[in-house]
């Protein structure tokens, strides 16, 4: 339908060009300083065998990476809601809790077990484990919406389960599942942490090795050019594999309980499977970080732990704040519908999410420090957050207002609303909680975030995350370990928020007992 | 639910303003007495923070002190440019301080400044000043080698097959390549690279790394800085089984490389800056870093750290520190040979 | 309240015409239904009064305000209209109070008014007592009534409701039909009623509109819509129907299976005619009229359709007997037609 307000249309379009070129000043930045260099040379750095080793190096931790987690990921995610297992609430926030544990502190606890672990495989392995809770989340989420008829429909027709699962299931997430691996393969394109502490030089490790040895931005600026192709092209290809829209049927299309699968073998394995899982991604490296803080305590004092936990939490909570701001314009664009414009608009921002935290953090300290009093501040960084998060928030800002049925702001603005108050009394109450999710989702990265809050916090403020990174650069762990424990505690908090199982239906029910009987005059 | 809703967007909005600004009114610095100071430090908390809050006390400047990994100070600092907010910059290694001088964002010091450090420590356009030593040595297990190797080549020998190890993803071992390769050329140094390698040099990402596996017996000897055995020995808080030891006079094995500190020329508390210098070059300063940091004094004339020979015993190489900034050279070279 | 009129009104999605060329005028205070088959295109037309979307060509008018041009265009929430949707569309996070008074504009109402036209509408659609509840704790009808209050709230010019009973069961549907419809005369509102069932067009309606393919095919009040429609097709689309070969003769007397005349003669006119199973008495009486063989009863309760073959008429007859039906199937009948004889040529 067409939109009524064409104004409205282009005032919207005018605010989303807006956020991109906000969003796009590293990718500004990278072009500036690559330029600088001459065209051969710039030639010769693309063509020299180690770039070459380095870009398949990226590329083959990428497909490996997305292909686990596509097809294990999706595995897991099916046993989790289809089998029968015992405590299915504590295994599903069991697998989604490595999202509180940030990857450089995973290496770390990972190599404190397997001094030797290093490489291609030992990388993929712990991009898996960080990246895995991504997956699940999104699929869950579209399991969790999947109207429990169908399946009847269809094992009435004869179908067998595991036919369910592939023939009508499967298609339906299938969208989650092609969004799960897209974030999954920009964090490993993105990631430094894992991958420089496991000695595998990614495109991410080369950038940060070119500007710290060479003092060459050029070089690492033409490097970062190509890590911004390498996902250009990833994100087209899953645009492509992406498969057909299906019409979100908002709140209306809601799940009842589905019966799980009473099949022995299967529950026995999947239960080993998510055991295993929150062994190698849980129960191991908190057994690290405590073991080792045990063996030498260190006396640390409260209130450091206390002001870098403060400082963490507020600066994660602005940048998770102003990334909710600047992805509106866009959401808001998407639940408008597709158009060639909003496509564009999503793949910038996708693409810009592949940058990593050096790179934004580099551009923002070029741009910033003409900015005088505003460089170096809360502000600043909170920004950077937005910057380099902004993609997820787009997608949960634009999923949380698509729950909306259309009907019910069409109903809306024949009862007199414009579309601002249709927007503020209908849109944002009904879409409030899983907006809150979405905001959650970013705070809970952005404490995380390493390279980019060492160079744009104001001097003098420390996070928990440059706390740890300035512990481990001397190779005191046992020093670290306190505030490594402690940035992993406060970000379960949103972690488990965000396992809770949102039902549509139940979600306004003032009385349980009332919500489940239906008066039937 | 409306009411709430603005009530919470405005609120969120103000608090976001509210910290912004406050964060901004921090940062700005105001003319006449200088109150405070921004360091940029390389040099770790953990290990300079006494010193600068002693200096914090006795002259009643505040610092801001940014602590960061040096060589991504030094590319902060080039990338900030005329902008950098930055009065001080003091790096842990020479090679950070030469590319900040080359590109000319330091200021100038008078001779007055560190005037008790030697001259080979100081840049020749005294655009830094270096503040503490760093030598390279090898680390062993005593009992474990008969012979203790006299140059850096004899470890290419078969007697040292896969018996030592490095960390050639390291600053400090990088910077003694830059060495190696300005003093003997690039040939030599990437012929004694492939020959460490053919004869099973095992590969550590850190020192401290290294000196861990000497303690353990997983290998012999391994290319350090003389202060890793006392830090590692620290972090455990235990004694170890390792020690250091120090190639022939003159051998490049045997690199001194400085910490050290330079004013930033956009700097308007130029005074006060040079003033900290002077504080970190002091005599009791210098005194203090041999017995708390277990670093080399640059003052001629002051005590070794504990165990380690003098600094003018040790027969370093002479090696005009600004060749240290040519890292690149280095790291593509160790990238060809493979051990990067 | 002003009258509508909808003139040449064209609306095309991309390249499929929805709506074409469709022309209508209500008066005040008169309730029309929308009849039409699946596709047809009847809500589209209603949501193009609406305002929700916008037409290609023509004109839509409230009384002598123009409200919908393709160029020029009344946004919905200016045009005062009602909108009350397949599912009532309730805002979920809403009370059943604050539902209804949701269009009711804090500028132009005291807060004491908007709670007295609450509780006016409360009163009117009989669900004292609910005011703080939540959809989600509302049965299906209570739904139904609950977003015709919050569209009568307003006071609109106009009412439209998209098949607002379809999802209720029987005895529900009417009772809340009668109500609504009540209502709807005593506030004297404008309304359009779309369904698809044609006995619900017929009832509550001052006026049948039937559509088709996007065009308004007859447009008349039920009885000339029931009565006189102007197509074979239209009749059975507001009713059961027997269809039914005949021929006309250059004297206008036409000839069918059941008529007086018999069969017809050569040299007529042939084509169609279309009656009603209730315009047919069916009758022991041998002198009654044509005979045939009862081969099927079905059975309604209120009335019965009983078949009949008769020797004159490939297909057989259909013809609805009320009450208990005394027939039994192979019984020999005598049929006769009484009504109005709609003779179609072949077209």
């Amino acid at each position: 339908m067409k939109s009524q307000n064409r104004f409205g249309s282009y005032g919207l379009r005018a605010l989303v060009a807006g956020v991109l070129i906000l969003i796009s000043q590293p990718l500004l930045y990278l072009v500036i300083r690559a330029s600088e260099k001459s065209g051969s040379d710039i030639v010769a750095l693309l063509t020299r065998q180690k770039t070459f080793e380095v870009l398949g190096l990226t590329l083959a931790l990428l497909c490996i990476v997305v292909f686990i987690n596509v097809f294990l990921g999706t595995a897991i995610a099916a046993g989790l809601h289809y089998v029968r297992i015992p405590y299915p609430r504590a295994l599903f926030v069991a697998t989604i809790v490595p999202l509180a544990i940030p990857s450089y502190v995973f290496t770390y606890t990972w190599i404190a077990l397997i001094p030797s672990l290093q490489g291609l495989w030992a990388a993929a392995f712990i991009l898996v484990l960080s990246t895995m809770p991504y997956m699940l989340l999104a699929v869950s989420i579209s399991f969790a919406r999947i109207d429990s008829g169908l399946i009847e429909v269809a094992r009435s027709l004869g179908l067998s389960k595991f036919a369910v699962f592939t023939r009508v299931i499967l298609p339906q997430v299938r969208r989650s599942i092609s969004a799960g691996a897209l974030l999954s393969g920009l964090y490993v394109l993105s990631d430094f942490g894992a991958v420089s502490l496991l000695n595998v030089e990614t495109l991410t490790v080369s950038i940060q090795n070119l500007f710290k040895s060479s003092y060459d931005r050029s070089a690492a600026a033409v490097i970062g050019l190509l890590l911004f192709l390498a996902a250009a092209l990833f994100v087209s290809l899953e645009s492509l594999v992406k498969g057909r829209d299906f019409e979100s049927r908002g709140a209306e299309g809601f799940a009842q309980r589905i019966r799980r699968v009473n099949n022995l073998p299967l529950s026995i394995l999947t239960t080993t499977v998510l055991a295993f899982y929150s062994l190698l991604a849980v129960v191991l490296p908190f057994y690290v970080l405590i073991s080792r803080y045990l063996q030498n305590p260190s006396v640390v004092a409260a209130s450091d732990l206390a002001t870098a936990a403060l400082s963490t939490i507020s600066v994660a909570a602005m940048g998770a704040f102003i990334a909710f701001l600047l992805s509106l314009p866009l959401a808001f664009l998407i639940t408008q519908g597709a158009s060639a414009f909003v496509s564009i608009s999503e793949k910038v921002t996708l693409m810009a999410h592949a940058l990593p935290g050096v790179v934004v953090g580099l551009a923002l300290v070029s741009f910033g420090s003409r900015l005088g009093p505003l460089y170096q501040s809360v502000f600043l960084l909170a920004f950077a957050y937005a910057v380099l998060f902004l993609a997820k928030s787009v997608a949960s800002t634009s999923a949380a207002l698509a729950l909306v049925s259309p009907q019910l702001k069409e109903v809306a603005a024949t009862l007199g609303k414009s579309k601002s108050s249709v927007t503020m009394q209908v849109v944002f109450p009904i879409a409030l909680p899983n907006l809150a999710l979405g905001v959650l989702l970013v705070f809970l990265t952005a404490m995380k975030e390493l390279p980019a809050t060492l160079m744009l916090r104001p001097t003098g403020m420390d996070t928990l995350a440059t706390e740890i990174w300035s512990f481990a650069a001397i190779s005191r762990f046992n020093e670290a370990a306190p505030y490594a424990l402690l940035l992993v505690l406060i970000a379960a908090i949103p972690t488990f928020i965000l396992t809770i199982p949102r039902n549509a239906k139940n979600e306004y029910a003032k009385n349980e007992n009332e919500k489940k009987v239906r008066i039937s005059q | 639910m409306r009411k709430s809703l603005i009530a919470a967007l405005v609120a969120g909005a103000g608090l976001v303003a509210g910290l912004g600004i406050w964060a901004a009114g921090n940062a700005g610095g105001g003319s006449g007495q200088v109150k405070e100071l921004t360091i940029y430090s390389g040099r770790s908390e953990e290990f300079i923070a006494p010193f600068f809050a002693q200096w914090e006390q006795e002259s009643g400047i505040k610092l801001n002190i940014r602590y960061g990994d040096s060589a991504e100070l030094a590319a902060q600092i080039l990338e900030e440019g005329k902008n950098s907010p930055a009065d001080l910059f003091l790096s842990q290694d020479a090679g950070s301080l030469g590319a900040v001088s080359a590109a000319g964002l330091f200021a100038t010091l008078p001779e007055s400044v560190g005037a008790k450090i030697g001259s080979q420590y100081v840049a020749s356009d005294r655009s830094w000043i270096g503040v503490t030593g760093r030598a390279r040595v090898f680390a062993y297990r005593p009992g474990s080698i008969e012979i203790l190797p006299s140059s850096v080549s004899d470890l290419t020998k078969s007697e040292f097959k896969n018996r030592v190890g490095i960390a050639p993803s390291n600053a400090s071992f990088q910077a003694f390549v830059t060495a190696l390769i300005s003093e003997q050329g690039e040939k030599f140094a990437k012929s004694w690279l492939e020959e460490m390698k053919k004869n099973g040099a095992k590969i550590f990402l850190k020192n401290s790394a290294i000196v861990e596996a000497i303690d353990k017996g997983e290998i012999d000897l391994g290319l350090v800085n003389h202060y890793y055995t006392w830090e590692v020995s620290e972090a455990l808080g235990r004694k170890i089984q390792v020690e250091n030891g120090f190639f022939a006079p003159g051998d490049l094995g045997n690199l001194i490389n400085v910490s050290g500190a330079g004013v930033l020329a956009t700097s308007e508390k130029f005074e006060a800056a040079t003033e900290l210098i002077n504080f970190l070059t002091s005599e009791s300063t210098q005194i203090s870093f041999v017995e708390d940091t277990h670093e080399y004094s640059l003052i001629t004339g002051i005590k070794s750290p504990e165990g380690l020979p003098e600094l003018t015993e040790i027969g370093s190489p002479k090696v005009d520190l600004v060749v240290l900034e040519k890292v690149q050279r280095t790291q593509d070279l160790l990238t060809q040979v493979g051990l990067l | 309240m002003t009258s509508l009129s909808v003139s040449h009104l064209t609306v095309n999605f991309g390249s499929r015409t929805v709506i074409s060329d469709l022309s209508f005028e209500l008066s005040q205070g008169e309730i029309a239904s929308l009849l039409g088959p699946s596709g047809c295109g009847k809500t589209t037309l209603l949501r193009a009064i609406a305002g929700l979307i916008q037409p290609t060509s023509g004109a839509i008018r409230f009384g002598s305000q123009l409200v919908g041009v393709s160029s020029v265009v009344l946004p919905p929430h200016k045009r005062g209209t009602g909108y009350v949707p397949q599912q009532g569309a309730l805002f979920p996070h809403l009370t059943v109070a604050k539902n209804i008074a949701f269009g009711l504009d804090r500028n132009s109402h005291t807060k004491s008014e908007i709670a007295a036209i609450t509780h006016e509408m409360i009163g009117l659609i009989g669900m004292k007592g609910m005011e703080e509840r939540l959809p989600s704790q509302l049965s299906g009808g209570q739904q139904t009534r609950v977003a015709l209050a919050r569209a009568l709230a307003i006071k609109p010019k106009l009412i439209l409701l998209d098949e607002p009973f379809s999802a209720l069961d029987a005895v529900l549907r009417d009772e809340l039909r009668t109500e609504v419809v009540g209502l709807l005369r005593e506030l004297g509102s404008t309304a359009i009623l779309v369904t698809h069932d044609r006995e619900e067009a017929l009832v509550s309606s001052d006026r049948v509109i039937l559509m088709r393919d996007g065009k308004v095919a007859q447009n008349g009040t039920p009885e000339e819509v029931y009565e006189a429609p102007i197509s074979p097709e239209i009749a059975a689309s507001t009713g059961d129907v027997l269809i039914l070969p005949a021929q006309q003769s250059n004297t206008g007397a036409t000839f069918f299976p059941l008529s007086r005349e018999g069969a017809g003669s050569a040299g007529s006119e042939t084509g169609y005619v279309v009656i009603r199973p209730e315009e047919i008495r069916v009758s022991t009486n041998a002198d009654a009229g044509a005979e045939g063989t009862l081969i099927h009863i079905d059975y309604y309760g209120h009335d019965a359709m009983l078949t009949v073959s008769v020797a004159q008429s490939a297909t057989p007859i259909r013809a609805r007997v009320a009450g208990p039906a005394d027939f039994t199937v192979g019984q020999k009948v005598y049929l006769q037609h009484l009504g109005p004889v709609r003779y179609f040529s072949r077209q």
